[in-house]
């Protein structure tokens, strides 16, 4: 099947379910929004009153300042250095703490019986699983928002401390680190996303390993690739290739490679990354509904 | 029971079906984002796997490779203020296969080469192969970044002033030119290369073509370019037929070339060359006649002995 026919398929089903399911939907999607917001904002009330997320986010800051010891380094090396390191710092950081906040949100309500009395209510349980994704995307917004203001502040001090250098080459480079950022944030919503699914089925532990390995498959999709081609047993070379068909392409959002090293990026050609990030997030948040939906609670 | 089931049902049509349209779009993205690593430093893909282990190590760094090549950067500056000039050549290696648009490890992995160990060597060999080293080297980064003028210029600049190449060199400083945000000094020695060897059918044309670029009246460094380029253009043409002035051409570029035979001078015992007593200047050892002026030179490759290692400094080490 060429990748067009499968595309045009696959259009054709969503519009006729779409079509067929309309009477169901859209009524219920009016009736969703409220509940889902209210779940969301319980979540990111939750997450504030956490001091692990504050000190991760504390520590990121601090390491973020600390790469201006970088000085004795020529303008240009400074300014790589510390966009390379802040944006690795920034995805680092943002993974680590988008699988411990994720990983956590549906698995602690079960343990803590939290859950009963959020189902009591008349909210249904796909409001609630998306109620809690949407409030850990805020979250996790409003750390990546934060490190990255730091990293932009941070270039724009050592800016001004060696422009009036000779033949200063210092660039700070501030479009491509916020664009970046906001692939990056992407990344992370999918992940998370996929976390939010696992989670539904799986205990908190399992949710972390898998979303550990998911990370790292979906980073490496080009090597991933490469093995699938080269492996030699039938069943190896079936796994890889269903790993690196249904994994999303993390590496899709990662520009932080071109940023560092100044390489003029197509903003345009973002949009493709983002509707493929979005179509993920909604595939993965039905599955997760309706896994969630049939669980015994 | 049975509604639940065909709206899940339903659920899953949904979802196989944005599945399906997903996985085009992914691979489409996925394929026309160059990859970044590959053992030639070009950003086609290959399969790292099937060159070897090492850049497939490589590749698994994901998207930390740029973190991995600034790390080794930092490694080899230490070694470079330690003085440990030849360790640096691997990590330099290292940093460009981690990071091939890194244009000043580019630079410094090529200069270091071309100029720092050439003039370290000892002997013509070692000198001849260093120098091919660093131009191989440059050329590769110009590969790995055929959008970068400074990566072309970089390259053409070695050849004209390192490895004497004015012709091949001209080529590069050409294409540099051709880039936007090209400084105007480079369409300036894409002419300066003909000079050198009085080359008229080319140096006229060269001239044209810089008096015809960066002519904006109203940025001073197009200004002071134009005055440079006039008064050399006038100057060639009251001078083409000029026999001193040929002359002069002549003994200007023996002199560039005789600078790269001071160590012959300075170590004329040195086993691998002979001195010619008519023009003293190098040809390899063994030659029947000078290289240079044709003075026969046989019975002079009995000489033997090696200047010592401790009184050998770098000639022009660090420009």
């Amino acid at each position: 099947m060429t990748p067009q026919l499968a595309f045009l398929i696959g259009l054709f089903i969503v519009v006729v379910v779409l079509l067929l399911t309309r009477k169901q939907w859209a009524p219920a999607l009016i009736h969703a929004v409220p509940s889902i917001w209210r779940i969301a904002k319980i979540t990111v009330a939750e997450a504030r009153r956490r001091r692990v997320i504050q000190a991760v986010v504390i520590l990121v800051v601090l390491i973020l300042i600390s790469m201006t010891f970088f000085s004795y380094l020529s303008p240009q090396e400074q300014s790589r250095m510390l966009i390379s390191g802040g944006l690795a710092a920034i995805t680092v950081f943002g993974i680590l703490l988008a699988i411990f906040i994720a990983a956590f949100l549906i698995p602690q309500e079960l343990d803590d019986r939290t859950v009963y009395a959020i189902l009591a209510k008349p909210v249904r349980r796909f409001e609630f699983v998306v109620g809690k994704y949407i409030g850990a995307l805020i979250i996790l917004a409003a750390i990546v928002v934060t490190m990255t203001v730091v990293l932009i502040g941070v270039l724009l001090i050592q800016n001004q401390f060696v422009q009036d250098l000779p033949d200063s080459a210092f660039n700070p480079n501030l479009k491509g680190v916020v664009f970046a950022a906001v692939m990056n944030y992407f990344a992370i919503a999918v992940l998370t996303a996929l976390i939010v699914l696992i989670s539904t089925v799986a205990s908190t532990t399992m949710t972390v390993v898998s979303a550990f390995i998911i990370w790292a498959v979906g980073s490496l999709q080009s090597t991933i690739s490469d093995l699938a081609a080269h492996a030699e047993i039938p069943v190896t070379k079936a796994l890889l290739t269903i790993a690196y068909i249904i994994v999303p392409k993390l590496e899709n959002f990662d520009f932080r490679h071109e940023v560092s090293n100044f390489v003029p990026v197509s903003y345009t050609a973002a949009w493709n990354p983002l509707i493929q990030g979005v179509g993920y997030i909604v595939v993965v948040m039905i599955l997760a509904s309706i896994f969630f939906n049939d669980r015994q609670v | 029971m049975g509604s639940r089931r065909s709206h899940n049902l339903l659920l899953g049509f949904l979802m196989v079906g944005l599945l399906l349209m997903l996985v085009p779009v992914q691979e489409a993205i996925h394929k026309s984002r160059p990859k970044v690593f590959d053992p030639d430093r070009k950003t086609k893909r290959v399969s790292a796997i099937s060159i070897g282990p090492t850049p497939a190590v490589i590749a698994a760094l994901g998207g930390f490779r740029t973190v991995a090549a600034d790390l080794l950067w930092l490694k080899a500056e230490r070694v470079w203020h330690g003085g440990s000039w030849w360790a640096m050549l691997p990590i330099l290696d290292a940093v460009t296969q981690l990071d091939p648009h890194f244009i000043l490890a580019w630079q410094v992995y090529g200069w270091h080469a071309a100029y720092n160990l050439q003039a370290e060597s000892e002997t013509i060999v070692d000198k001849r192969y260093w120098l091919d080293r660093g131009i191989k080297t440059l050329e590769k980064a110009v590969e790995a970044n055929p959008d970068n003028w400074e990566m072309v210029f970089e390259l053409g600049w070695t050849l004209y002033d390192r490895a004497h190449e004015p012709w091949r060199a001209a080529e590069y400083f050409y294409r540099a030119d051709q880039f936007p945000g090209a400084k105007s000094y480079v369409a300036r020695l894409y002419y300066r290369c003909f000079e050198g060897v009085m080359d008229f059918d080319r140096l006229f044309p060269a001239l044209e073509y810089a008096k015809g670029h960066h002519n904006d009246p109203t940025v001073s460094d197009d200004v002071q370019h134009q005055t440079i380029v006039n008064r050399d253009y006038d100057w060639w043409v009251q001078h083409k037929d000029d026999p001193l002035e040929h002359r002069r051409q002549i003994v200007l570029e023996n002199t560039r070339r005789a600078e790269r035979s001071v160590p012959f001078y300075l170590y004329p015992d040195d086993p691998y060359w002979d001195v010619c007593p008519i023009c003293g200047l190098p040809s390899p050892k063994g030659s029947d006649v000078c290289d240079v002026c044709g003075a026969p030179l046989r019975g002079l490759s009995e000489r033997t002995g090696r200047p010592s290692s401790e009184s050998t400094p770098p000639d022009g080490a660090e420009p």
